[in-house]
């Protein structure tokens, strides 16, 4: 699978302020890759680097095979770009935005074909302030595809959304994946990550923590599947044979952590062929695991980390 | 050139369709010049309004004089007259009538008539016996005695008549708030009747006379005065104002961020705005010079020279906006910092009045404000078809105009450092 964005010990400096420090990342062709983490961990910075809207202090951003740095242009025509906060005209319809954006490109894209993909054709001819938050951010999409790009940037592009908005975002992303581009997404929402991703870096105080797969980084950062039981003295036994990551909890409740999902269903299987009456209860690890164990906190609604 | 203009007609399109822009790009200038074109310079000629209490009464009547009196300041056109009683105390109506504070009420006293017809004799004596006693001065060696003894003769005769005459004090007593702006021209007015009113009883001719004639080939109306300077005002506000708070929104909402991450360049973004203002500013002139036609009549002219030349004042002022909006983001102290700027000027420039009306430290401020330079420049060509008049205007524009692009092209972020 080729490169499309190759970042080596990137760092931007605002003043005594670091705001990427010596970041190192890929991203391949035709996968969605997030930067996780909370506010002012780096994420937009970086990422504007890689849009060519700020100039990397230094270290190596290369995307599409171009410099940010000597080939801005270059990479503007080959990428699309939803900013953080996305905006448009809004006295303009969705239609006259998407067609400015044509129009600064000098492309002539077939935008009924497009607005239509993207559930926006019915409202082409609205005002864009008109529109619901989640249709702006569809517009925003649109937008960044007029020129049929290889690569997408989508900075935050749910944030601030209502959960039906999130949703019908999300199935936009996964429809430009199907189209063969490259999405790399910002977000400080753990959910979005694991439904989205093929792969996700966790980004805090400008370093990255981590970088994988997103299963990957559950299996191998997330603490293990939890099977929570209560029952008698035969089911303590047995968890005590099955794993060594075994503890009480309140209640009676006696919890037992496995590597992975099909060790902790074998324990489940052997649970119900005891004599004993049992209640079984398997938790897997996601992606809050996996940042509150590599980062001592979790990120609230807001994106800010508590 | 595709995404000037494409970026320009998003630009023009988002802002016809609001309607706070239009509002004070376009109704904001036009209630204005009904405004002040009513009040300055509409078709009606100024009448002030002046109370007469005329105390100078004869069998019941007003005396002759008093009555010829008010005639004559009523031919001049400038008042609008209203008779007092003279019963009327009007030192304590004025304090009880808060409303009669901006009072102006000429009080001609009681004898007026009979005391100005003695005083005329003794005025028209006094100049007899000074011819008498000029001659007796200047040709006394070449007369007789008998002829020196007869001037004397008369002199003494004049003199004695003269004295005899009961003159009384008959001065004219004008009661007029000293704040009130139209005062000089009120006593101008007065004084002026008076000084005609006093030649005509004395009997001495006009000795030297004015003799008013326009410069221009037709006969102007202050309204055809003023239009330029409100023109050339509004441009300045929709530049400063305008621009300033549009591009502060689309910096603070991220247009301005979306836009620079497309191949468009800074240079198509700020040609774009400033193409978007000119545009602005030439509807803005025909309204303007439309709604004067219609209204008060005015005409104006207009050639390449004034389209130049607006084109210019945009462009300068739309640049200041945009130098504005690049600094402040807060769109509120934005739209505050190009008040600050747009409303002393418009009113020191002397595009509503004319700079003379103003002290001479605020008329040298005015000559450094470049508004004062446009709307004199405006008015060179609109009014005095005089374009070779307005190279000055013309070329403090242009500087202006470079100077503020440059610091827009400069203050401009399209990519954060």
């Amino acid at each position: 699978m080729s490169e499309t964005v190759v970042v080596k010990e990137l760092t931007k400096h605002y003043g005594n302020i670091i705001a990427v420090d010596k970041v190192t990342f890929h991203v391949y062709e035709g996968e969605i890759f997030s930067l996780v983490g909370p506010n002012g961990a780096g994420k937009t910075t970086t990422v504007e680097i890689l849009e060519c809207l700020r100039r990397p202090t230094s270290g190596l951003a290369m995307v599409l095979g171009f410099d940010v740095v000597k080939e801005e242009e270059k990479i503007k025509r080959r990428i699309g770009v939803m900013p953080q906060d996305f905006n448009a005209f809004e006295r303009l319809t969705v239609l006259e935005n998407v067609e400015l954006i044509a129009r600064i490109y000098g492309v002539k894209p077939n935008l009924q074909s497009l607005l239509e993909e993207l559930g926006l054709w019915h409202v082409r001819k609205r005002r864009f302030m008109e529109l619901s938050g989640g249709m702006k951010r569809r517009v925003g999409i649109c937008m960044a595809l007029v020129n049929d790009p290889e690569l997408l940037f989508l900075d935050e592009p749910t944030t601030g959304l209502d959960p039906q908005g999130r949703k019908e975002c999300w199935d936009v992303i996964r429809k430009l994946k199907k189209m063969g581009k490259t999405v790399f997404l910002t977000t400080h929402y753990m959910e979005e990550v694991e439904k989205l991703s093929d792969r996700a870096a966790i980004i805090v105080n400008g370093k990255i923590k981590a970088i994988d797969k997103v299963d990957e980084l559950i299996n191998t950062h997330g603490g293990g599947v939890k099977v929570c039981v209560k029952g008698g003295s035969e089911v303590e036994r047995l968890m005590r044979n099955l794993t060594r990551n075994f503890r009480h909890e309140e209640e009676g409740r006696i919890v037992g952590v496995f590597s992975n999902k099909q060790e902790a269903l074998k324990a489940v299987l052997q649970l119900y062929n005891l004599n004993e009456e049992c209640r079984v209860e398997v938790i897997e690890p996601n992606m809050n695991d996996v940042f509150l164990r590599l980062v001592g906190g979790r990120i609230d609604e807001r994106g800010e980390l508590v | 050139m595709n995404q000037i203009l494409a970026i320009f007609s998003a630009l023009l399109k988002n802002w016809v369709r609001s309607k706070s822009g239009v509002f004070f790009s376009f109704l904001f200038p036009v209630m204005l010049l009904l405004i002040f074109g009513t009040v300055f310079g509409g078709t009606e000629s100024v009448r002030y309004r002046l109370y007469v209490q005329n105390f100078d009464f004869e069998n019941g009547e007003p005396t002759d004089l008093s009555r010829a009196f008010i005639n004559a300041l009523n031919s001049t056109g400038a008042f609008e007259i209203t008779e007092l009683s003279p019963t009327l105390n009007v030192t304590a109506y004025v304090e009880e009538n808060p409303s009669f504070s901006s009072y102006r009420i000429l009080i001609i006293p009681k004898d007026f008539q009979r005391s100005t017809i003695n005083r005329s004799i003794a005025a028209k004596i006094s100049v007899a016996t000074g011819l008498l006693g000029y001659v007796a001065e200047r040709y006394s060696k070449d007369m007789n005695e008998t002829m020196i003894n007869e001037l004397k003769t008369g002199w003494i005769a004049l003199n004695q008549w003269k004295s005899s005459l009961e003159t009384g004090k008959n001065n004219l007593l004008l009661l007029i708030d000293e704040g009130d702006t139209a005062a000089p021209v009120i006593k101008g007015i007065i004084y002026s009747v008076v000084n005609a009113f006093n030649n005509r009883l004395i009997g001495t001719e006009e000795v030297v006379s004015v003799e008013s004639k326009s410069i221009v080939e037709r006969k102007l109306k202050a309204a055809d005065y003023y239009l330029p300077g409100y023109i050339a005002a509004f441009i300045m506000t929709n530049g400063v104002i305008g621009a300033t708070s549009t591009i502060s929104e689309y910096r603070r909402n991220g247009i301005v961020k979306r836009l620079a991450a497309t191949p468009l360049s800074k240079a198509s973004w700020i040609m774009g705005n400033i193409l978007q203002q000119a545009v602005l500013a030439f509807m803005l002139t025909a309204i303007m010079i439309g709604l004067g036609w219609i209204v008060f009549h005015v005409r104006v002219h207009l050639d390449v020279c004034a389209l130049l030349l607006i084109f210019t004042g945009a462009v300068a002022f739309s640049c200041v906006g945009m130098v504005l909006g690049g600094i402040i983001r807060d769109v509120e102290a934005a739209s505050g910092a190009g008040n600050a700027i747009a409303f002393p000027m418009m009113f020191l420039s002397g595009a509503f009045w004319p700079i003379e009306m103003m002290p001479a430290y605020l008329q040298a401020i005015a000559k450094l404000l470049p508004l004062y330079y446009f709307h004199e420049g405006l008015r060179d060509i609109m009014i005095h078809k005089s374009p070779g008049s307005a190279a000055q205007a013309f070329l403090v524009l242009a500087v202006f105009a470079i100077v503020f692009l440059f610091l827009a092209i400069k203050i401009t972020k399209w990519k954060e450092l």
